[in-house]
């Protein structure tokens, strides 16, 4: 373990501190790389401040990350149901496991491609994604070197399942398996509940955004969180609460914390990550990339991956903004001209999400599917956690929160034309919606009925585990 | 099985786990496809992996939240300490209506599965789950003993004798699951 201490100033935590073996890891090329891929995409477009990049975010993770390792590992915090699970304060294990929470915590976003999560999906081969490239780097020979120097030597393996979470690992399709505090560990990081970087980006983007709806007690949440007994079941005849396997949850007094942050979300969702004219933009950036990039997509190799930033794209980009013979000269020239497509239909709160993809697809129908885009967020709703209750039981949050449990799921969904075609897409989707709904639902039903009719039994003969 | 056809599905599995009587939170209409999907093959298009309480997969926890969003499920609130039950909504049992070819085809599946696990605790279909889990891996013919004890090596808050109880509770399960391969 590192012996000297560093101090970086930093916009939100004021001071972040890291020893030698942090600082390595800072220095490698995958992590200066991260200097130049800006936190939220060309967000910027819309809010002007949103300068910042994934560096200082990660910095800020790792920050996190430790604070809430110290604080749930302090001797006075541990309760006798989870001890068992918890290195003992002092011993090497306890030592070890702060240091690959704070390295995992830092590593955690160094596979994001130029512009972070803006152009992945259509933009890597199969089976590629930016926690893939993550988990290459940190196989990486550089990386072998840094891993190296710290005794005792992590197993790259280790680092991964902490900064990508069980979540990416199961996506990822990696044989690696959680023990209970293998969980809790990377739920410190990158846990759907009180994860670090969900921490971190929430407070950092509502700075550098001047969206203060992103702002929630984040000293009280860190001071009030523990490890606890999974939330009871009924049922569970004769299982005391140390039979349940622990996670990451919040003492009573921190309740109001956990929701100001769980509200704090559900604001930035829709003010500033689905802001729909961020949205189209994305989809602009990703019609650009998929011209402009040799065979449509990025590298996977790790040297091809550490070459490329938001710098070169940008200049690239704005080459062919100014050349029509560029491919990608249209996409390009909307985003450097700021000449985007403009929404002609967002959800309604009657609509499903199958009822806007079937608009979107017969939209795409009428009008070409050059000049209609989609675009909406992923809905993640608040999941469940315990509580340590005043009687020093483990409980339900949904239980005791009227906030949690009324928290709305988000739903941004928006279709999108090109700006000339306006006002006769959005004219015709508000007449044509409610029989194109009801057509692709009626199809739907047909499908499957025929898979009856012709088949009967359509059961998979290989079980998936 | 198209998208809409498997919430279908999703929601006559909730809708049954009520009708059993059971909790039916969100670990029960886990467990309940992972064993659907293991015992009788409903091609549910999730992955499950070895987590929490056993089997779990990501996929049905965001599908779960996004069928919460189409209103076709909604969270019943209980007393603490308990969690929320999933139930299914109108919208949803309207859903379950249309696609009925569907939902009559794997009927008897889902039937069987909400009598034998209906009145269940989570921990017991922790243990459950995790035993047809190491069942898949290391075969059906594997000693009771020897899968027993790889569900306590992977699970150790479960004895090696509840372990045992789990794996056998399943090559029973396996045992009654054969009549649907047939059907």
């Amino acid at each position: 373990m590192g012996t000297r201490h560093f101090e970086i100033r930093d916009a939100v935590h004021n001071f972040i501190q890291l020893d030698e073996i942090e600082r390595q890891v800072m220095d490698s090329d995958p992590f200066q790389r991260l200097r130049h891929i800006h936190q939220l995409a060309l967000s910027y477009l819309v809010y002007p401040g949103a300068t910042h990049r994934r560096f200082e975010h990660s910095l800020g993770v790792m920050e996190i990350a430790g604070q809430i390792y110290d604080v749930v590992t302090r001797l006075d915090k541990i309760s006798d149901d989870v001890r068992d699970d918890l290195p003992e304060p002092g011993t090497l294990d306890h030592a070890y496991s702060r240091s690959l929470v704070r390295i995992a915590a830092l590593c955690h976003d160094t596979g994001h491609l130029p512009f972070s999560h803006a152009a992945e999906d259509e933009l890597l081969p199969d089976g590629w994604d930016h926690e893939r490239i993550t988990y290459e780097i940190l196989r990486s020979d550089e990386m072998q070197a840094v891993w190296r120097s710290l005794r005792p030597q992590p197993d790259p393996d280790e680092i991964a399942k902490i900064a990508l979470g069980p979540r990416k690992i199961e996506k990822l399709g990696i044989d690696l398996s959680f023990s209970a505090w293998d969980g809790i560990l990377a739920e410190m990081v990158v846990g759907d509940s009180f994860g670090a970087d969900r921490i971190d980006y929430l407070l950092r983007d509502s700075l550098h955004t001047g969206v203060a709806y992103g702002r929630f007690d984040h000293h009280r949440l860190i001071a009030t969180l523990r490890v606890l007994p999974a939330v009871p079941s009924p049922g569970d005849d004769g299982g005391d609460a140390a039979s349940r396997e622990p996670q990451l949850g919040i003492e009573r007094g921190g309740l109001e914390a956990a929701e100001g942050l769980l509200l704090a979300r559900y604001f930035m969702f829709g003010q500033v990550y689905f802001h729909p004219t961020r949205l189209i933009y994305d989809q602009h950036l990703k019609d650009y990339l998929k011209a402009s990039l040799g065979a449509g997509r990025f590298p996977t190799d790790v040297a091809g991956h550490l070459a490329l930033t938001d710098a070169e794209i940008t200049a690239e980009m704005r080459k062919a903004a100014r050349d029509t013979g560029v491919p990608g000269h249209d996409p390009a020239r909307r985003i450097i001209q700021r000449d985007h497509f403009r929404v002609v239909y967002q959800r309604r709160p009657d609509d499903t999400t199958f009822d806007v993809r079937a608009l979107y697809e017969a939209a795409c129908e009428k009008f070409g599917d050059g000049n209609i885009r989609y675009a909406g967020g992923p809905k993640r709703g608040g999941a469940d956690f315990p509580v340590r209750d005043r009687d020093g039981s483990s409980v339900s949050a949904l239980s005791l929160s009227h906030v949690l449990n009324e928290l709305p799921v988000s739903h941004n969904q928006y279709i999108f034309a090109a700006p000339e075609l306006r006002k006769e897409a959005k004219g015709w989707l508000d007449r044509e919606r409610e029989r194109v709904m009801e057509a692709a639902i009626a199809t739907q039903v047909e499908d499957e009925t025929n898979t009856a009719t012709q088949g009967g039994n359509d059961t998979n003969d290989e079980v998936k585990t | 099985m198209n998208r809409l056809a498997q919430e279908a599905v999703i929601v006559g599995l909730a809708r049954r786990l009520n009708d059993e009587g059971s909790w039916s939170g969100e670990t029960h209409i886990q467990k309940a496809a992972y064993l659907l999907h293991g015992l009788t093959g409903i091609p549910f298009d999730f992955e499950f992996i070895l987590y929490k309480h056993g089997p779990f997969s990501f996929e049905l926890r965001d599908e779960l939240t996004s069928m919460r969003s189409d209103r076709l499920i909604d969270r019943q609130t209980q007393p603490p300490p308990y969690g929320p039950r999933i139930v299914a909504t109108e919208r949803g049992q309207q859903l379950e209506e249309r696609f009925q070819k569907t939902t009559n085809r794997y009927r008897r599946q889902l039937d069987w599965i909400a009598s034998r696990i209906g009145d269940r605790g989570v921990m017991d279909l922790e243990r459950l789950a995790t035993a047809l889990w190491v069942t898949r891996r290391l075969g059906e013919n594997a000693a009771v003993q020897e899968r027993a004890e790889a569900v306590s090596e992977l699970k150790p808050r479960v004895s090696v004798e509840r372990a045992a109880e789990a794996v056998e509770e399943v090559d029973t399960l396996i045992e009654e699951s054969r009549d649907f391969a047939s059907t």
